[in-house]
């Protein structure tokens, strides 16, 4: 009994982390499904918006979720700076070279952070009271964080949905020729969407900092990186919102195979847990590469 | 003597047959045109061919071999070649090592080196009048050069069939006869068959082939000698009249 | 004709040589230039894969990592100890079985993607097995294996100090000879012609009667017990311990891309120019910035990678062509 109210408390916690998660996967799916980039400096900009809550918060006295506002207009800047500068050069080049070009970004944002914080772990605590769920208590905080993930997606999703410049970008994800032949600016909406897909990412490292108490570090965001791709590939890669579910997924085997897990004596069940996650990856990518929700 | 036979084929994508129930024989040295407009399934029909696709129905013999679910690569060391419609050189080697890659991984697989592979692409380089830019990058081409070194390439694989992608929208006449002539050529030469497919029937398909076969919505709608099978009355209908109808609204 | 095909061999040879005597007998050189020995192993190892196929093993440091593994189950089994120096021979074995099965594993699985979903597949075996070894503490799980203590008995002090010092350093130039030599050969075989063709367009070497599923899956493999005999000697044996948070670290794979890239991919002189470039900027902006190497480094990269995509023996390959010197460059 005391077993299944502790894996019950895991797997709420697990859709409240999926929810950041998704939100933290959907600049990746964006941008691969546009640019056909794989962002492999994808967690580093998790780690600049981390540092923009913690600096924010201790400087400031900024909560996190205006600090989130922040992190997106920080983000959709480096996202425009990025794009003119490196990735605008490497629409036709091959694969070899994004990936190299992106994982050289996260170096060198990793290595500034390095310079103007130091190497050092940080973290700071938004204290606002909790929610007393019975199998669990949920801090107020990340009750916020899954709140805001949710808007944030629907807002994204209506964007996408509803407006002109979301339906061209559409029209350019379908058929890159075909949009340029009906006069959409294809360069213009690669430039948006790297751009918004960074801005994305770098709010989600805000909420990030909410469920790691100490765990902001320059070099946090190479486990966030791989986790993505993990997301992106259950959601189908090139599908944000995909990736906003598959999100959920992942926060619920995580969570849930770690209760799991735990109880084989002598392991390690943080470790096993990624090794798992990583096992997903694999079977899916044979499997299903278009993902779990998408058509083939 | 029958050297491909294929009986029944058919390929279909989800809804869409692609190939319809096509047979098909292909003669020891023969000279074949095969026409039909865009999306009348040759370009498929090749794919089967080669291997690029399965077939769904129906079996593929090669004197007498099944090769019905044998592999691409196989059925090139088996002595069948082509060239595909929009030029596919292997970009950033040199059109040299283009072609001694087809003579490496032809029929002589195993038991040539490269210096005789290079040998032999030089040889079918001069054929088709590529030998001056032997050392340039493949991707450096122009298209119709790119062209006639997927003839050669397909040539340094020493096949028994060779089948040649010559839907080429845009090509001007000239360049039309200077392939028709290099192939005849080397048709007389090497004495293999060799299946040419073209959109419309034009003259290079008369100044080649001996027997023409048509396409039309996956189906084979004629099968004969060339004169006979430009005075069928279904050809005449089906596509010369859409042919005819095409130039008018152009 | 024939002969000259290997003179670039030579060249490559030379430049080792120049090295060697070089670190030798120059004072204080010779750590320098084991590292930039070991970047230049690295990058042909790497390139063999890459170079020939086109397919990018963003895990490839998983097989340097297992091959550290294997060399360091070898020496620290008290089994073995009696073998004395020879101890190294089943220790590069077993690093290079090790490494063969998971890249044959992987290989036969992961080699059926193409493109982005196959780098993202091979970060995932590379994340997977560290993850697998520290959670189901495997092999020392998080705290890795020290072997100072058992080489130093299977090999007696002497020998053993000269081992980290020295003959693990040398043994980095006899691998990269190795790859330099697979690399030469690949490239004037029916193999290389195979790989490079499946490089430039994979379904039309199909066609033309490639067996590609066959021919990436050895490239894969010999690129994969390369990188581990690497591991196996310049991490284990060098530094007597392996640690999985080192020897899985995805900065060696991004080394490798690096170095092949600056230097030319799938050129034989490639790797060895851009291990030297890069291990001499390394080891420069260690002494003069340290700390800020990797500041100064990543937009350095972006520029090759938007600048010089072809690397500096693509350049200079296509300068040469036609000219005297174009046999000694490939």
């Amino acid at each position: 009994m005391e077993f299944l109210r502790m894996f019950s408390g895991d797997l709420i916690n697990g859709i409240i982390l999926g929810a950041v998660y998704g939100l933290m996967t959907m600049g990746l799916s964006l941008i691969f499904g546009v640019l056909k980039v794989v962002n492999v400096g994808h967690g580093a900009f998790i780690m600049v918006g981390a540092f923009i809550a913690y600096w924010m918060f201790t400087l400031f006295g900024l909560p996190p979720l205006l600090s989130a506002i922040l992190a997106l207009i920080v983000g959709i800047a480096l996202g425009f700076f990025f794009y003119y500068v490196v990735m605008k050069w490497l629409l036709e080049a091959p694969e070899l070279s994004t990936l190299l070009a992106t994982f050289a970004i996260g170096i060198f944002l990793a290595e500034v952070a390095k310079a103007v914080w130091g190497p050092d772990y940080r973290g700071y605590s938004w204290n606002v009271g909790s929610l007393n769920l019975g199998v669990t208590t949920i801090p107020m905080a990340k009750v916020y964080a899954l709140l805001s993930s949710i808007v944030i997606a629907v807002a994204l999703y209506l964007w996408f949905k509803k407006t002109r410049a979301g339906n061209a970008l559409r029209g350019v994800v379908e058929d890159k020729e075909g949009a340029r032949v009906c006069g959409i600016n294809v360069e213009g909406y690669y430039a948006l969407s790297f751009a918004i897909g960074i801005g994305l990412t770098v709010m989600s490292g805000v909420f990030i900092t909410l469920f790691v108490p100490v765990g902001i570090n320059p070099y946090m965001g190479e486990v966030y990186t791989i986790k993505a791709f993990v997301i992106a590939v259950l959601g189908g890669l090139a599908s944000p919102w995909g990736a906003f579910f598959g999100g959920f997924i992942f926060g619920l085997v995580e969570n849930g195979s770690y209760a799991i897990l735990g109880l084989i004596p002598g392991v390690e069940p943080f470790s096993l847990t990624q090794c798992l996650a990583f096992a997903i990856l694999l079977v899916l990518l044979l499997l299903k590469p278009e993902g779990l929700l998408g058509k083939k | 003597m029958s050297l491909l036979e294929l009986k029944g084929v058919t390929k279909r994508f989800g809804g869409l047959v692609a190939v319809d129930h096509v047979d098909l024989v292909i003669n020891e040295g023969e000279r074949l045109g095969i026409v039909g407009t865009n999306g009348s399934g040759k370009t498929t029909l090749y794919n089967l061919i080669s291997g690029v696709y399965t077939c769904d129905e129906g079996s593929i013999l090669l004197e007498g071999l099944d090769i019905t679910n044998m592999p691409a690569y196989k059925r090139a060391h088996l002595g069948l070649a082509r060239s595909f419609q929009i030029p596919r050189p292997f970009g950033q080697i040199t059109v040299r090592e283009n072609v001694a890659i087809g003579a490496l991984f032809g029929t002589l697989i195993g038991e040539i080196g490269e210096d005789e592979a290079l040998e032999i692409g030089e040889y079918y380089l001069e054929k088709v009048g590529l030998y001056p830019k032997r050392n340039e990058i493949a991707n450096a081409l122009t298209p119709i050069e790119k062209k006639l070194m997927e003839v050669a390439r397909a040539l340094s694989m020493k096949p028994r069939l060779v089948l040649l992608d010559e839907a080429m929208a845009g090509m001007n006449p000239k360049d039309i006869d200077r392939i028709v002539e290099i192939i005849n050529k080397i048709h007389e030469e090497e004495k293999i068959s060799i299946v040419s497919m073209v959109e419309h029937i034009m003259r290079a398909v008369v100044n080649f082939a001996e027997r023409v076969v048509v396409m039309n919505q996956g189906k084979k709608i004629a099968d004969a000698p060339t004169q006979e099978a430009l005075n069928d009355q279904k050809v005449i209908d089906v596509y010369l009249g859409r042919f005819a109808l095409e130039e008018q609204n152009a | 004709m024939n002969k000259g095909k290997y003179y670039p061999l030579f060249v490559a040879i030379g430049i080792f040589l120049v090295l060697f005597i070089f670190g030798k007998f120059a004072q204080g050189m010779w750590e320098p230039v084991a590292l930039i020995m070991f970047y230049v192993a690295v990058g042909e190892a790497f390139n063999v894969f890459l170079g020939f196929t086109g397919y990018v093993n963003f895990g490839y440091v998983v097989f340097m990592g297992l091959g550290s593994y294997g060399m360091a189950l070898v020496v620290s089994s008290s089994s073995m100890a009696g073998l004395g120096p020879w101890i190294l021979i089943p220790g590069f074995l077993f690093a290079a079985i090790m490494a063969g099965i998971l890249a044959a594993g992987v290989g036969a699985i992961a080699l059926r993607l193409r493109g982005a979903y196959f780098a993202i597949a091979t970060i995932g075996v590379n994340q997977g097995v560290k993850f697998f070894i520290e959670g189901a503490k495997i092999w020392g799980g998080s705290e890795g294996i020290i072997i100072s203590k058992p080489l130093k008995v299977a090999l007696g002090p002497h020998l053993a100090n000269a081992v980290t010092t020295f003959w693990a350093d040398f043994l980095v130039f006899m691998i990269a000879i190795l790859a330099a030599v697979i690399t030469i050969v690949f490239l004037h075989t029916r193999l290389g012609y195979g790989l490079i063709a499946l490089r430039e367009d994979e379904d039309a070497a199909r066609v033309m009667g490639v067996n590609t599923t066959k021919y990436k899956n050895i490239a894969f493999l010999v690129s994969s017990i390369l990188a581990a005999l690497v591991g196996a000697t310049a991490w284990c044996l060098k530094t007597t311990y392996v640690f999985p948070d080192d020897v899985f670290a995805l900065s060696y794979t991004v080394d490798a891309i690096v170095i092949v890239m600056m230097g030319g991919t799938g050129t034989l002189l490639g790797p060895v120019v851009g291990g030297l470039i890069y291990g001499i900027l390394k080891y420069w902006l260690g002494i003069l910035l340290p700390g800020f190497q990797l500041l100064i480094l990543a937009p350095f990269i972006i520029i090759i990678i938007i600048l010089f995509p072809e690397g500096i023996v693509g350049v200079l390959k296509k300068r040469v062509r036609g000219k005297k010197l174009e046999k000694f460059i490939a």
